[in-house]
């Protein structure tokens, strides 16, 4: 038996002797570092951190600066790098970046941090990418040119080989760390200097994941597998409700239990320290804690604040801020004859990854330093989260970003408690602890995505033409609560619950969108789709409704509406030629949306039956513009995914709490999808040539209205509060 | 200590015979590529072979396994060349990975029992397995293609 005990280092991946690491520092200065011998100098490649490292041997690493949580980064990312150095893609090996000390590596459009969320690492690193593979083949032609005596403009390369033509030399990236002098001194590369694409190889192609084969061998290591010497577990029985916290402990008998090391009480959860893991689960069972139950949050239900927010949706004297203004959507409004007005909700989601939330941390013994392992999607932050805990510096945080089993916005800044009370826990023992969340733990914690209630109103000229429209959101803010630092109370704008109701590639001359902010009764943070999903839905449903108002079919409507925008037309027509939108069997009928995610955009239309009161998606068909694709397998694949994503929160998914306490525990009370469930999916990529963007998320905000309004063609109703349930009729 | 076969080989371990076997594997053995999601045999993600047949790690007592050989996802084959294994490589399954040990032990447990499964079987047995990622629509095509080629 093998026990995969990890050091706590990790290895290298650099082999055979000697290597050059190129880094594209900011400001555009470049950085290389040789290191010789067979252990090549791996602290001086720590100090600098290259986006490139040329092995002797011919391999070359590349860094990827974004976190994986499955959605491919850890390849379309190297890939761009790789295709600009013009390496030969069969030598490449990648490694995720964990630490940034030096400010190389964080994502441009992000602030410059290691944060990825918003499907936004491919939109924001690629531009920055393609200049660090330019620039490192650069410093290789003007090496290669020195060593042969010629020009650099003489020096061209094929996949990792250099090549004179002229005296039919050539030389492979791998034999330039060998040579004598390494000539840093390059001009700058320019927009002229990179790749036409027609001369792409390796953007626009489908090699496979590379974090796939492993993944199939149960190979892939998460942070919930981290297993160190003297590491202790921890099992957390934490507060009912939040904001409350243990005032007595009696944990006698817990102690008493062999194997148990300590019980430590924290600001909100009293934790067991076991030397084994199911001692700590044993252990947990025994404690017998009294909670403050003071908490405001007491006084909640999911059920009433759904009342709330409707009441607060159609109260035209609560304060709402503007999210989008075009024209003069409230005199148009007032003074319009044909006039239309919906009402839309969505409950609160859980996030439901499969991996649930853990920490790994030790502590050093002058408890102001510490070895972390975390899933999180933002590296920058845990870090900057861990040294306040320790009251330290972020270089004294030994910090390894680990695979994530999923996170769809749970792991952002929503996941510092695991951390912080891993380490407070570590310090407490004097040891490794791995702390870790039970599924019932995970539910019952769960930062939930906000229940949202839309009000739209529109009118219609003569000709049934749209001439004013807006969309008021009702729901609490998640960026006031989890990002307090950067919300201005003065503009109100949450971008992570109002961004797609701009309606921007609708021709509509009067438009507002508008959102009233709630008080927060839950936990809430942002979900894969973000306001995306919820907004796209209400908005969809209302444009098929004003549609049948105006005597018009979905199609053309939409067409009009979108005759200022080449792209939203372009994946419309797509969807609806892929589909035969229209033409459904007997029996079912086709559903379209109109609904992008951020620059991507896209349409899906759903193929629905209802029998017995319950509905059923067969089909799905989907078009997207993400600008151009990648990395097109993955693209698809991530398309695949969000659809189904999407689907799940239609169909069945709804987390409520009642009295602060949220009421589910498990998959038998919070089901996602199952593959029993899924229909058909096809998904077309109709590449505009624009500037890539990211399709993490786009496939979930198409859903809702394509299922809701083939729904309306079946029963005669719009299903205008989601998930749907399973009796339409 | 409880004797056990893991993977064709005896391994002893000391703890309760109580001790769900995920946790043994897990972090008594450091078999960890069978994944804990649930805990109540909800997901799947921790399924294991017990003589040839796809059980929940998680509902599975270890002292009640002592007679029975235990396959995990590490000892499906020598070389991770197994027709499941490479149908998933060649329809690129995998996104975040947490939940595809316990997919790929289920669908070759399914394979050994039934070679040439209809779209329904797969989907019937594949139910017990959940996918937050959403890759189902490759797991089903992989299944067919590891069919077709074994």
């Amino acid at each position: 038996m093998i026990l995969q005990d990890m050091k706590p280092t990790r290895r290298s991946f650099l082999v055979g002797s000697g290597s050059l690491a190129f880094a594209l520092l900011a400001g555009g200065g470049v950085s290389v570092v040789r290191s010789a011998g067979a252990e090549p100098a791996t602290a001086g490649l720590r100090d600098i951190n290259g986006w490139v490292v040329i092995n002797r041997d011919g391999s070359i690493l590349i860094r990827f600066g974004a976190a994986e949580m499955g959605q491919g980064v850890n390849t379309s990312l190297p890939m761009i790098v790789a295709e600009e150095l013009d390496a030969y893609w069969a030598t490449v090996k990648v490694e995720q970046v964990s630490m940034d000390p030096d400010g190389i590596f964080g994502n441009p459009g992000f602030g410059g941090i290691l944060f990825s969320a918003g499907s936004s690492s491919l939109e924001g690193y690629f531009d920055h990418l393609r200049r660090a593979g330019a620039t490192a083949r650069r410093i290789l032609i003007h090496s290669a040119a020195a060593h042969w005596g010629v020009s650099p403009a003489q020096v061209t390369t094929e996949a990792g080989v250099l090549v004179n033509a002229a005296s039919g030399k050539r030389m492979a990236y791998g034999d330039v760390v060998a040579l004598p002098e390494i000539v840093t001194d390059i001009p700058a590369i320019t927009d002229a200097d990179l790749k036409p694409r027609a001369d792409w190889r390796i953007i626009g192609s489908d090699p496979g994941r590379l974090d796939i084969p492993g993944k199939t061998r149960g190979a892939a290591l998460y942070s919930i597998d981290v297993r160190l010497p003297g590491m202790l577990y921890a099992a957390q029985l934490l507060a009912p409700v939040e904001g409350e916290s243990p005032v007595a402990v009696s944990d006698r008998s817990a102690r008493d239990l062999p194997g148990v090391v300590q019980v430590v009480t924290l600001a909100n959860s009293v934790a067991v320290l076991a030397e084994r893991w199911e001692t700590a689960l044993a252990a947990r069972d025994l404690l017998d804690v009294t909670w403050s139950e003071g908490s405001a949050f007491r006084k909640y239900g999911s059920e009433q604040e759904l009342e709330e927010l409707s009441r607060a949706v159609d109260d035209a004297s609560l304060p709402a801020f503007a999210w989008e203004s075009r024209g003069d959507a409230a005199t148009a409004l007032a003074q319009g004859t044909r006039k239309h007005a919906a009402t839309y909700s969505t409950t609160h989601l859980y996030h439901a990854q499969m991996e649930p939330l853990n920490a790994v941390a030790s502590v050093d013994e002058d408890g102001k330093g510490a070895e972390v392992w975390l899933g999180t999607q933002s590296q920058t932050i845990s870090i900057g989260v861990a040294a306040g805990v320790l009251g330290t510096t972020p270089d004294r945080i030994r910090f390894h970003a680990m695979q994530m089993g999923g996170a769809f916005g749970r792991r952002t800044v929503f996941a510092r408690d695991l951390l912080r009370d891993a380490l407070l826990l570590s310090r407490a023992a004097g040891r490794p602890v791995k702390l870790m969340w039970t599924r019932e733990d995970d539910v019952k914690n769960g930062w939930l995505r906000p229940a949202t209630v839309h009000r739209l109103e529109a009118t219609l000229d003569a000709d049934g033409e749209v001439t004013a429209m807006s969309h008021r959101v009702a729901s609490p803010s998640i960026m006031q609560f989890a990002f307090p630092t950067r919300w201005n109370p003065e503009t109100g704008r949450d971008l992570l619950v109002m961004e797609g109701t701009e309606s921007t590639d609708y021709a509509i001359p009067h438009f507002r969108a508008e959102h009233v902010i709630t008080p927060r009764r839950c936990r809430v943070s942002a979900w894969r789709g973000i306001g995306w999903a919820p907004n796209c839905f209400a908005r969809e449903c209302f444009i098929d409704e004003l549609a049948e108002q105006a005597g018009a079919d979905q199609v053309t409507f939409r067409r009009n509406l979108l005759r200022n925008s080449p792209r939203g037309l372009a994946v419309l027509d797509a969807v609806v030629a892929m589909s035969g939108f229209g033409q459904a069997p007997q029996g079912r009928a086709h559903g379209l949306s109109f609904a992008g995610y951020k620059a991507t955009r896209g349409a899906g239309v759903a193929e629905v039956s209802v029998e017995d009161g319950r509905f059923r998606v067969h089909r799905f068909w989907a078009a997207v513009d993400p600008g151009f694709a990648v990395h097109p397998d993955n693209l698809r694949a991530q398309v695949e995914g969000g659809i189904l994503f999407g689907l799940s929160s239609l169909m069945r998914e709804r987390a409520s709490f009642t009295d602060g306490i949220i009421d589910q525990s498990n998959f038998y009370d919070y089901e996602p999808i199952r593959i029993s469930d899924i229909p058909e999916i096809e998904v077309r990529i109709v590449e505009s040539g624009a500037a890539p963007s990211g399709a993490g998320e786009i496939g979930v905000p198409m859903t809702g209205a394509a299922v809701a309004n083939a729904l309306r063609l079946l029963t005669g109703t719009t299903p205008r509060q989601m998930p749907f349930g399973v009796d339409v009729s | 200590m409880i004797s056990l076969s893991i993977n064709n080989k005896l391994v002893e371990v000391d703890t309760d015979p109580s001790t769900p076997l995920l946790w043994v594997l897990r972090e008594h053995l450091g078999l960890v590529g069978t994944r804990f999601g649930c805990g109540a045999g909800l997901c799947g993600a921790c399924t294991v072979h017990i003589d040839g047949e796809a059980f929940f790690a998680c509902q599975t007592l270890v002292g009640d396994v002592a007679d029975g050989r235990v396959v995990t996802i590490e000892g499906l084959s020598k070389q991770g060349d197994h027709p499941v294994q490479r149908a998933w490589i060649a329809e690129q399954v995998p996104q975040c990975g947490y939940c595809q040990s316990g997919q790929i032990m289920r669908a070759a447990a399914l394979l050994a029992r039934n070679p040439q499964p209809n779209r329904q079987d797969i989907l019937d047995e594949m139910s017990a397995n959940l996918c937050r990622c959403g890759t189902y629509a490759r797991i089903v095509r992989a299944i067919e293609r590891a069919a077709e080629e074994a």
